[in-house]
């Protein structure tokens, strides 16, 4: 075996395509019994699917929307026509409709937040934010306590955690200033990241965004195993030994494409010389809930299914019925401090507060024929999504090593990209760096060697 | 507050100089977004707070600039 890949996400399947193309020999180890990770699919009714995870994306995903060409995917837009919902008042039933998506609330204040958050990502080096000009400083602070010195106006702080919860699925009190202006800018700046039209959420995948990694393994074939978690890499001076559950595997290298405390939870041999996440590294939070009617009926009452709310569960709901138009899809998303409260409720109630809340937002609403609800909060091989959130002091310890490789261990997932980050497009191109730093390093050493023990058998 | 400083915050936002009196924000690629940029600009620059619908009313400068005087 010359290469083994750890983590058949988004990144680890895209890297191992890349090397099985130009001939190396590659296995890849999940430790789910599916492929995807973050990225998986639901079926709804039959042949609809809906994402309950990664959905979205937007025209400067440019490594994504490549990849979809190459394995024969496309694109349904997001398209919202019709009035918005807003819960934004003390009063728990204050409910209000408005055309557009601009919430009830002061533009001015609204207008200095955004304002506020350009002067701080404008000064950012995004490819390296640990070298940023105020990184120290920017890096010892919470996004909370950011927001407590610069936001006055009570609208805008009202607004600021339902943003940052939509944005990066972050309370403000898990990351630093310095993550969150890094995140925004790494993204495309608060614009492209808030826009559907003409933003990250221009378009889903036709069919679901599991159909990318579904597809990748499949071209890998027998490539890709599951039921692996990988538990110890042990490495001498000729190679490494993957040692898995049930057996082992030797090869010339290893990519660890799995997010960060899952990467310090492998035992290293030798060990690392620095964590790739701290103590303060938090896991996003988000659980995503999806309410199936038999039709999209807010679209009959001149509604787009998009509402947000201060209150939960539900934070913000968004139509994301399938195209063929076979049922009404309506996806609530529950992050921040909200997803924890919610995540630890039995599922019976999840849905009744689900289907409670829904009804309050749109009128007329039948009961649903489907609930689901997708906790990312304490899925044992996600451990936090959207992605990783940097907490205080970690951009400026985890930083200068996010993809230096430790011998031969080398580092992918989306938290190892600093374009993108936490985005699927990260994902990608953190994979398709890999590969390229893998044929540098090893070159023909790789595509010749054939020695390798296998104790599955 | 006049037309021309409203249009230079216009400029400015959308970062485009193509900027007349009667150019329509939302034609030349502004969101709701870039609009609250607008309305804290001219909070800053006059002390008016216009809201989100008194800009989707004028979305111009000329008209942004008429509804500034109405109200300041
Ligand atoms: C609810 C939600 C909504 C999102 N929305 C969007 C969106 O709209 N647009 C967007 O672009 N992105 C979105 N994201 C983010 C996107 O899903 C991720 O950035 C991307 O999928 C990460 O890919 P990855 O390969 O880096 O990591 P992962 O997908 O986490 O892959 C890591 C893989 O490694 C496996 N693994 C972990 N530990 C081990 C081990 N020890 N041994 C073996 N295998 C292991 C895991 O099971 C997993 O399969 C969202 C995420 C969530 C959860």
């Amino acid at each position: 075996m010359s290469v083994v890949v750890v983590g058949a996400g988004l990144a680890g399947l895209t890297a191992a395509a890349d090397l099985a193309a130009r001939g190396v020999e590659v296995t890849v180890l999940e430790a789910r019994d599916r492929v995807g990770g973050r990225t998986h699919g639901i079926e709804v009714a039959p042949g609809s699917w809906v994402d309950a995870g990664a959905a979205y994306l937007g025209d400067r995903h440019t490594a994504l929307t490549a990849l979809m060409a190459e394995l024969d995917l496309k694109t349904t837009p997001t398209t919202m026509t019709g009035a918005s919902r807003f819960a934004l008042g003390d009063d728990q039933d204050g409910h209000r409709t408005r055309a557009g998506r601009f919430p009830p609330l002061s533009a001015v204040a609204l207008g200095e937040m955004f304002d506020a958050l350009d002067e701080l990502t404008r000064g950012l080096r995004v490819d390296a934010p640990w070298l940023s000009a105020d990184a120290a400083a920017l890096d010892t602070r919470t996004a909370a306590e950011w927001a407590r010195e610069h936001l006055r106006h009570p609208d805008a702080r009202l607004f600021f955690p339902l943003f940052l919860g939509e944005m990066m699925a972050a309370d403000p009190q898990d990351v630093s200033v310095l993550h969150m202006a890094f995140y925004l800018r790494s993204g495309g700046g608060v614009r492209y990241l808030n826009a559907f039209a003409g933003g990250a959420q221009e378009d889903r995948i036709a069919g679901g965004a599991h159909q990318l990694c579904q597809r990748l393994a499949a071209g890998l074939g027998g490539r890709v195993r599951l039921g692996e978690p990988v538990r110890a890499i042990r490495q001498d001076d000729d190679g490494v030994t993957v040692v898995t559950a049930t057996g082992s595997l030797r090869a010339r290298a290893a990519v660890v494409a799995v997010p960060p405390s899952l990467a310090d939870a492998i035992d290293y041999r030798p060990g690392l010389p620095a964590p790739r996440s701290t103590g303060r590294t938090a896991p996003g939070c988000a659980v995503k809930v999806h309410l199936v009617y038999p039709a999209p009926v807010w679209r009959e009452h001149g509604l787009s299914g998009w509402s947000v709310n201060a209150r939960g569960p539900l934070l913000s709901t968004v139509d994301d019925s399938p195209q063929d138009g076979a049922v009404g899809v309506l996806t609530g998303f529950v992050t921040g401090r909200e997803a924890h409260r919610f995540a630890a409720l039995p599922v019976g109630e999840q849905r009744e507060r689900a289907v409670a809340q829904a009804a309050r937002l749109f009128p007329g609403l039948p009961r649903p024929i489907g609930f689901h609800a997708t906790d990312w909060v304490n899925e044992d091989y996600s451990r936090g999504c959207y992605a990783a959130l940097f907490g205080p002091g970690d951009w400026l310890r985890l930083g200068p090593r996010l993809v230096t490789p430790h011998r031969r261990v080398h580092w992918a997932g989306t938290e190892t990209s600093t374009e993108f980050f936490g985005l699927m497009e990260g994902a990608i191109r953190s994979g398709r760096r890999v590969a390229a730093e893998i044929v540098t390093t090893y070159g023909a050493e790789i595509v010749t060697t054939h020695g390798w023990r296998d104790n599955h058998v | 507050m006049n037309v021309d400083a409203v249009s230079d915050i216009f400029r400015r936002v959308l970062e485009n100089a193509e900027v007349s009196a009667d150019s329509d924000f939302f034609v030349m690629g502004g969101d709701s977004l870039l609009a609250t940029r607008v309305l804290s600009a001219i909070a800053r620059a006059c002390g008016v707070e216009l809201d989100f619908d008194d800009f989707a009313d004028a979305p111009t400068p000329g008209a942004l600039a008429k509804k500034i005087a109405s109200m300041a």
